[in-house]
């Protein structure tokens, strides 16, 4: 197992992670390859290399930094194949502040503004106040007295990403799910890549703090004067992030007026703007004493096109109406190809589909979804559907647009349970 | 004409200068004195009274860098604040910085260097004084301030540093990354393992295992390192006494 990791990459990825990945490889490789067992001990074993899995994963990851934690988080998203506890360790990441010391922060902005921090800024904090995407963000004052949040990103990491993505193949390759993740992988590859340029970001948050005019919807003006490829200068939002507001004890009516913001928002970037700020993680949204909602961190952003926007909800209403006919007819405009015959293609609506459908449609026959007060919680049902549809293997092309859909729809939902908001899903969904 | 110390440094400063700047484009072993003198403006036999020969001038612009990294760090307001840890890695980056105009200049110090070992340990001995106390000034302050516990062989600790930096060193020569990056990560990196070396004592640790093990022979190689004998020697004195830390 061991042999199979280019030792070049491994030499150059660094030593603590590298070894760390390397040895947990090997146990996993091991465990998988068990073949005297009984059919329960067997069992046993799954459920243990499971949470194996994802405690050789989360260590290996807390050890690296930059790219991996980046990685970690994405997957944790990703994936209910982590479980509970690997989630929420993950989760509390999003704000840790990693540890990029100043000689690092010295040398990042030596290198791309030719002076240093304290030349550069009236004011800089050398303690970063908050994590972000492939970075770290500190305090800052310009020399005209504006209040800055200065996102650095780590030095190096556009070629660590490669090295680091190369090693997590290899350490997923011997897992009972390395199909489903190492897709996933891919996906967060072209992300990460995306992510990496803040030229691009500052671009996208420009583009929406001019389109998206919605009251009690903040998205922060760019500082250009103190950007570059690797830093980026926003205007310093109030507001405290999801877990720190919700330790304030907010009130019911509070937690829903700016939840329902938050679904305004999604609504309004589909419909209004065809794009979709389409990272869907705590760590991006600011919740402010006043009730404002803060939006950071557009390194994500889809944009969609007529179509697909007015697909979408011919696809929901079909789902309400439990009709096969119509549900399959919007896939296939939508783009899916599915290698199936007539009979193949009514059992998997009957077996995938269907269930997915009436799961998604829930909310929007509810009219007013509470989402604090299910049950079982409402999303941990939808993974359950979510990962049927993910094993599906005949599905050859579903549009690329549908995955982030999905994906921001459901992150949503995550923060909305989170929050126990209670939201009007009654929009234009439904034609 | 009597000419001030304060002339005189600088004059030192600029014939440094143009001797990197020569043995950079031509070569340490092309590059002529006779050159050096002229791109420096200062005649053919001055040049010999600050330098007597060519090789004076190689290690004493490596001397002189270190002066510049030194001064570099005072610069840094904060520097005194800043851990252990990030003390250690701004030397490295300063140095890295700071030699990134000569980086073809260090490549002939490191051919000349490791084709002559011997020589060059020897040569580069005022160069390797001058970094180790900057390392022993971080160390002694982080002990001070109880940052790190006292370490045993402590006068051990800035050689095995300089050992470490001059890996940095020959990586970042061989690194053909964007901006270094991989050289950087691995500085990240590494600065992050010594500096939990030094927070567990680990180095006085396996030293004391070691010497418990291999005295006899530890002692033997001793005698042959000719240029680490000032540390290397009380360390040999506390191996045979059994010294307790």
């Amino acid at each position: 197992m061991s042999d199979s990791i280019p030792t070049g990459k491994l030499a150059r990825t660094g030593i603590a992670g590298g070894a760390l990945l390397k040895a947990g490889s090997r146990q996993l490789g091991h465990a998988a390859k068990r073949p005297f067992l009984s059919e329960p001990a067997r069992r046993d074993q799954r459920l243990q290399l499971d949470d194996d899995t994802a405690r050789i994963l989360f260590q290996a990851f807390s050890r690296l930094r930059g790219t991996a934690l980046k990685i970690a988080q994405m997957l944790s998203m990703e994936s209910n194949l982590m479980p509970e506890w690997f989630r929420r360790e993950m989760s509390k990441s999003y704000h840790q502040v990693p540890p990029l010391g100043r000689p690092l922060v010295r040398k990042l902005i030596l290198q791309e503004f030719g002076k240093t921090p304290e030349a550069l800024f009236a004011r800089f904090e050398p303690e970063a106040f908050a994590a972000a995407s492939l970075g770290q963000v500190h305090a800052a004052t310009g020399q005209d007295g504006e209040e800055l949040a200065v996102k650095l990103q780590y030095p190096g990491i556009d070629v660590a990403i490669d090295n680091d993505l190369q090693l997590l193949r290899t350490l997923i390759k011997p897992t009972r799910y390395a199909k489903l993740m190492l897709s996933s992988v891919d996906e967060i590859e072209q992300r990460l890549h995306e992510e990496v340029d803040y030229h691009q970001e500052a671009d996208n948050t420009e583009w929406f703090r001019r389109q998206l005019q919605l009251p009690g919807v903040k998205v922060p003006a760019i500082h250009r004067d103190y950007s570059s490829k690797h830093v980026l200068a926003t205007e310093h939002l109030p507001g405290l992030h999801l877990e720190a507001w919700l330790e304030t004890d907010p009130t019911q009516q509070a937690r829903d007026r700016i939840g329902q913001r938050l679904y305004d928002i999604f609504v309004h970037s589909f419909y209004g703007l065809h794009a979709l700020h389409a990272d869907p993680n705590p760590g991006n949204y600011l919740f402010a004493d006043d009730g404002n909602l803060g939006l950071l961190d557009f390194g994500c952003v889809r944009y969609y096109s007529a179509d697909f926007v007015e697909l979408i909800p011919v696809l929901l209403r079909a789902y309400m109406e439990r009709d096969a006919k119509k549900v399959i007819s919007a896939y296939r405009r939508l783009g899916m190809v599915a290698e199936m015959g007539e009979d193949e293609l009514q059992a998997f609506y009957d077996e995938v589909l269907q269930p997915f459908g009436d799961w998604l449609t829930k909310p929007f026959k509810a009219g007013r979804f509470n989402f604090a007060n299910q049950g079982t919680s409402y999303t941990a049902e939808g993974w359950a559907t979510f990962s049927q549809l993910a094993k599906v293997r005949k599905i050859n092309n579903l549009a690329n647009e549908f995955i982030y859909f999905d994906r921001t729809f459901f992150g949503l939902y995550q923060l909305f349970e989170r929050m126990g908001a209670c939201i009007d899903m009654e929009h234009q969904w439904l034609v | 004409m009597k000419v001030s110390k304060q002339e005189k440094a600088l004059t030192r400063k600029r014939i440094l200068r143009a001797a990197a700047d020569v043995i950079s484009e031509k070569g340490y072993k092309t590059a002529s004195m006779r050159e050096i003198a002229r791109r420096a403006e200062v005649g053919d036999a001055t040049i010999y009274n600050y330098f007597p020969t060519k090789e004076s001038l190689l290690y004493g612009y490596c001397e002189e860098k270190q002066r510049d990294v030194a001064e570099a760090l005072t610069q840094i307001e904060t520097f005194h604040e800043y851990s252990l840890r990030e003390q250690l890695q701004q030397l490295t980056e300063t140095e890295l910085a700071l030699w990134l105009p000569d980086r073809e200049f260090l490549t002939q110090v490191f051919t000349l260097t490791f084709s002559a070992p011997v020589a060059g340990a020897v040569n580069l001995a005022e160069t390797r004084r001058l970094f180790n106390r900057m390392v022993e000034d971080m160390i002694d302050a982080a002990i001070e301030a109880g940052e790190i516990p006292d370490q045993p062989y402590r006068e051990l600790l800035a050689p095995l540093y300089w050992d470490y930096f001059t890996g940095i060193l020959a990586y970042w020569l061989h690194d053909d990354s964007q901006d270094f990056a991989n050289t950087t990560q691995l500085v990240d990196r590494s600065v992050e393992i010594i500096a939990t070396v030094l927070q567990t004592a680990m180095i006085g640790k396996a030293l004391d295992l070691f010497s418990f093990l291999f005295r006899s022979q530890i002692s033997r190689h001793l005698e042959k390192l000719g240029d680490y004998t000032g540390p290397w020697k009380k360390a040999k004195r506390r191996f045979m006494e059994g010294e307790s830390v």
